[in-house]
């Protein structure tokens, strides 16, 4: 059985191939102003990838924010079902599933079987997302690729209200004027936003094991702030991005 | 929850008349000073039985249902809460209090002309911000006379002489002054009769929703606001007891010829706090699953008096004249007035979140509910308090949970695309589906 | 002059801690400062009041919603961290909701051998209240008795009145020093001084304030004054704020916040019902922000600390999402204005951004001397 999952993400776009379960192809890439046209041209990718073509897909899901206008699919499945699906399939004792992305932050409680008891997603006041690393980047000056190798090197725990986004960029600004080290302000913007997703994560109650995905998951700073505010340790798949779609590529199967 | 089936639906008989009830609340209020009549405002929790004692020309604005009816006109609403801000006042103050004033600063009136001012405020508090809302109407019109009446005394299991003293001493205190400020005689038999009618319409009122335990449901939540409303603008009036009366018939006839509220119903859902009265389309979004709202603590529990009843559920409370009680003077309606309005359940959970949680796994329970969906409502502090901890109580007794923040009337703080979102997750953790 | 303050105030739970070994005796944790401590203290109970440590934190989300006050949230959280697992009771004295969170949530989840929530009535401008609250201690006092195992007498109440009154009297001595010319202590040591005196025995805390109150009128401070300020809100206990205010310029000369004067303004007056008598320093005493209606209290006796204390402008540190507080800022800021006293309005969270604050507080500053300029 052949089919494919699309994650129709705010800044990307994510397609999964999945011949008789197993990865066959995938793609990523950047969401444009037509996210109908980036997603053809995610699925071309990833069926290229996967060397096979259009028709030899059994069943499409889409996922994600823009899911309503992915092209091809028959139905669409919430991120926090594909995430645990995805999730479950690759580490089978996963029970906590943080998916920390550009716009959202979200943490899903699952069972054995990849059902989702719980789910929490960041609400109005929240610095829990990748945009905000972004943000961060630009007021300390750095590639937002930097920030999170930058963190590792600080040595120092700086407070930061982790609340309001608008107040801790302004906090920022402030330690610069202190001359805090950048290390040390990278080190608490990672930890800024690492409190807002364990606040989420309590929420729904976290247990091991815990598996990060999503974009933000490749942030090492963001991993390290993470372990260190959960006290647990957080497993981190390679492509951390591609679960969303790797689930909805396990949803299609599942329908079939 | 049940197989793909239709049920029969019927419009609502009634509800031409609940539309009509409310007009004419509104323009009496407005245009009583044309008839020589006597107008105040106040809340909608406030004891409005005592004002009737003034006599049969006495009409009122409660102020939380008007400020829901400016929050339902997203329009006129922004341009209030606009007005509040630029007078200095905080966004995350009640928003409720934010539309109000705002038709105050701006002496626009929802339904047209300026704002009728009130001859005097008549008001209760249990919330921060309840009488304080009034204070600051004085800070705004320094000349309207405000009196406001404590009633944070504490649990109903823990209601004794001391609190009730303390209560009714208050309202005695209040139609002296009352007396004062209009230059009116009191008249204790206006005061009886209004007390009576308030514990009928309440206790008519939670039998309504007690019919909702059927399945399925003769009523679902957002047609229910329009009827509940009702009791909050009067609940003290006969016309208000007589219409509750012939609602429950209404319902009680439906529930035995098996006529649903909504067609498709397959999932029996409870809300919480005040919905986001701009965006009541939501629960329309929910029927597309066959899911409906049967009420919530707030619908049932804030008009709604209620009584374990000896089968251990939960029904209408026994009112005084159901039992017997007859009202002697002006102290004894007082003290039936106070006693009564103390049991009311949306009053318990000031003092505790975990008394709150308990109702409502009862009413989950009773009502056969698949799920919660609390509103973390950032316009009102009152009926949030505790939120969270209901959220950890309802998902210890069993009962999946869904949470989305809002705000009941400023439209700027909900996001309706993404609730519907987040709807359709939950639905899908339910096992559900779009039909 | 201050370290005893600032050491207690810092190590508020060793202290406690310390006390319960020393004493063998029950420490009750506290919300809100119309708790009447007078009743603990003649049990034989030392009452601590819980505060938070600026710290953020990820842990009360799932008990708090998000949009109460941080104040409350930093409670709880200190109560979920076990910080105050030494407590043998909590309690709470009927106010604000939000703070009302803390206490039920503390209770429920970090439960003690003994909780209380008293129904402190709100409508204090009305006569009936005295009947009402003195009522509702008669219960208090028997539910401490059977806890503690005490029996609280007449006598036991009058020493306990004396020691609070005492208290009282000297931080209003001492806070009167304030209104010279050249204040001998700052707002910064005036703030350890008040709120360390809520989390430690009001003997030991008085013994140290009449060490001070001798020893200040001779004490050189040196330091130029600046402009005279005064602090107003809600619950302040934010001293790295202070301080920056009073590195640019400016000295805090006296304030009305929930953990400041509305504390310890007012006296015990004696009755013969000494629960009465308790009941009517409570019900009459400076209103917090809940309790002040239908008229504004508040509004006078701001303007007369004001005019006492000579102040030419104002802070107004309001809590993030306190609404009692937002509910009385308009009608205060107004009235402040009207003396020709300006204010600074800031918002507050459990840490603070104190570099873009102090911006705004030296622009204040520079507003103000500039005005005595062209005076």
């Amino acid at each position: 059985m052949i089919t494919a999952g699309i994650d129709m993400g705010a800044k990307t776009i994510k397609v999964v191939v999945l011949k008789d379960e197993e990865v066959a192809g995938k793609s990523i890439v950047v969401a444009g102003f037509d996210n109908r046209a980036s997603a053809e041209e995610a699925f071309a990718v990833a069926l290229e990838d996967a060397g096979l073509s259009r028709e030899d897909l059994d069943a499409v899901v889409a996922t994600g924010a823009g899911r309503k206008s992915a092209p091809y699919s028959a139905r669409d499945v919430s991120e926090v079902g594909c995430d645990a699906r995805g999730t479950i399939k690759r580490y089978p004792n996963a029970r906590t599933v943080i998916d920390v992305g550009a716009e959202e932050g979200r943490a899903i409680r699952c069972n054995e079987q990849g059902k989702v008891l719980d789910f929490a997603l960041n609400e109005k006041c929240a610095a829990g997302a990748g945009a905000f690393t972004e943000a961060m980047s630009r007021a300390l000056e750095v590639e937002t690729e930097r920030l999170g190798a930058m963190s590792l090197e600080s040595g120092n725990a700086v407070p930061m209200n982790a609340q309001c986004a608008v107040f801790a960029e302004s906090e920022v600004v402030s330690l610069l004027h202190a001359r805090t080290p950048k290390e040390d302000i990278a080190r608490a913007v990672h930890d800024a936003i690492a409190s807002r997703i364990v606040s989420l994560a309590r929420k729904v109650g976290f247990e091991p094991e815990v598996v990060l995905i999503g974009g933000v998951a490749h942030n090492i700073g963001f991993v390290d702030s993470l372990q260190r505010a959960l006290e647990c340790e957080v497993i981190v798949p390679d492509d951390p991005d591609y679960i969303g779609a790797y689930g909805a590529a396990l949803a299609a199967a599942e329908e079939g | 929850m049940a197989t793909k089936q239709l049920y029969e639906t019927r419009k609502l008989e009634c509800w031409g008349k609940a539309k009509e009830i409310r007009e004419n609340y509104y323009r009496d209020y407005a245009t009583a000073h044309d008839r020589g009549a006597l107008r105040w405002a106040g809340g909608a929790w406030t004891f409005g039985a005592i004002p009737c004692g003034l006599g049969e020309d006495v009409y009122s604005i409660t102020s939380e249902p008007y400020a829901a009816s400016i929050a339902a006109n997203r329009e006129f609403s922004n341009r209030c809460l606009e007005a509040t801000e630029r007078a200095g006042y905080a966004r995350d103050l009640c928003s409720y209090m934010r539309n109000y004033w705002g038709s105050l600063l701006l002496d626009e009136f929802l339904w047209g002309g300026p704002f009728p001012k009130p001859d005097f405020i008549w008001q209760d508090h249990i919330c921060c911000s309840h009488a304080k809302w009034y204070q600051v109407v004085c800070d705004m019109e320094p000349d309207i006379p405000h009196f406001s009446i404590d009633v944070a005394v504490g649990p109903e299991q823990e209601i004794n002489d001391n609190k009730l003293d303390y209560l009714v001493g208050q309202m005695h205190d209040g139609i002296e002054w009352l007396e004062k400020v209009t230059g009116r005689e009191y008249n204790d038999d206006l005061l009886i009769e209004a007390v009576h009618n308030e514990c009928r319409s309440t206790s008519v009122w939670a039998e309504i929703c007690n019919l909702n335990k059927a399945i399925p449901s003769p009523l679902e939540e957002k047609t229910m606001y329009s009827l509940y409303v009702l009791g909050t603008l009067m609940k003290h009036s006969k016309v208000v007891a007589d219409f509750y009366e012939e609602i429950r018939d209404e319902v009680k006839d439906r529930v035995e010829n098996g006529i649903a509220a909504v067609a498709n119903e397959r999932c029996r859902l409870m809300s919480d706090t005040q919905p986001p009265w701009g965006f009541l389309s939501l629960f329309r979004y929910l029927e597309e699953y066959g899911a409906i709202s049967v009420g919530s603590l707030y619908t049932f529990g804030l008009v709604g008096l209620w009584e374990v009843k000896p089968d251990g559920t939960w029904g209408p409370r026994t009112t005084p004249q159901q039992l017997g009680i007859e009202i002697k003077d002006r102290d004894h309606a007082l003290r039936v007035l106070a006693e009564w309005n103390l049991h009311k359940p949306e009053w318990q959970h000031f003092y505790s979140p975990h008394v709150k949680t308990d109702m409502m796994v009862r009413i989950a329970r009773e009502w056969s509910l698949d799920g919660v969906l609390l509103h973390y409502n950032r316009g009102c502090e009152g009926l949030s308090v505790g939120i969270a901890e209901n959220r950890l109580g309802l998902i210890e007794a069993g009962f999946p949970v869904m949470t989305f923040e809002g705000n009941m009337g400023d439209e700027r703080e909900f996001d309706l695309a993404r609730t519907k979102t987040r709807v359709d997750t939950f639905m899908e953790t339910l096992g559900l589906k779009k039909e | 002059m201050f370290d005893q303050f600032r050491e207690w105030e810092t190590n508020r739970h060793e202290y406690a801690k310390e006390w319960k070994e020393r004493t063998g005796g029950k420490v009750m944790g506290y919300f809100c400062t119309y708790v009447p401590e007078e009743i603990l203290h003649a049990a034989g109970v030392l009452p601590v009041r819980i505060l938070g440590s600026h710290e953020p934190q990820n842990v009360t989300e799932p008990h708090i919603f998000g949009m109460f006050c941080p104040f409350c949230r930093d409670c709880l959280a200190q109560g979920l961290k076990g910080r105050y697992d030494y407590l043998d009771g909590i309690m709470i004295a009927q106010s604000c909701l939000h703070i009302r969170q803390a206490f039920t949530s503390w209770e429920k989840h970090r439960p003690r051998e003994f909780s209380y929530y008293l129904c402190m009535p709100h409508h204090v401008q009305s006569p009936r209240a005295l009947p009402y609250l003195t009522g509702e201690l008669v219960e208090f006092k028997k539910a401490v008795e059977e806890w503690t195992g005490q029996t609280i007498t007449d006598d036991g109440l009058d020493r306990a009145i004396e020691v609070y009154n005492e208290n009282r009297r000297l931080l209003r001595s001492i806070y009167d020093l304030r209104q010279a010319e050249h204040p001998p202590l700052s707002g910064e040591e005036a703030m350890e001084m008040v709120i360390s005196g809520q989390m430690t025995d009001k003997e030991e805390h008085s013994g140290e304030m009449s060490k001070v109150l001798e020893a200040l009128p001779v004490r050189g401070n040196g330091r130029d004054p600046g402009v005279r300020l005064m602090i107003i809100g809600s619950e302040d206990d934010d001293i790295e704020f202070i301080n920056m205010v009073e590195s640019s310029g400016a000295t805090i000369v006296v304030d009305e916040h929930c953990t400041g004067t509305r504390y310890f303004w007012n006296q015990v007056e004696p009755r013969e019902d000494r629960l009465e008598a308790i009941a009517a320093r409570y019900i009459d005493r400076v209103p917090c922000p809940t309790k002040d209606w239908v008229d504004r209290t508040r509004i006078p006796h701001i303007l007369d600390l004001a005019e006492k204390w000579n102040v030419a402008g104002a802070i107004v540190m309001q809590q993030k999402f306190c609404d009692p507080h937002e509910l009385d800022t308009v009608a205060i800021r107004k009235a402040l204005h009207e003396k020709d006293i300006k204010t600074l309005f800031l918002e507050f969270d459990v840490t603070v951004p104190i570099g873009q604050f102090k911006v705004r507080v030296e622009a204040f500053l520079e507003m103000l001397n500039d005005e005595d300029l062209f005076d």
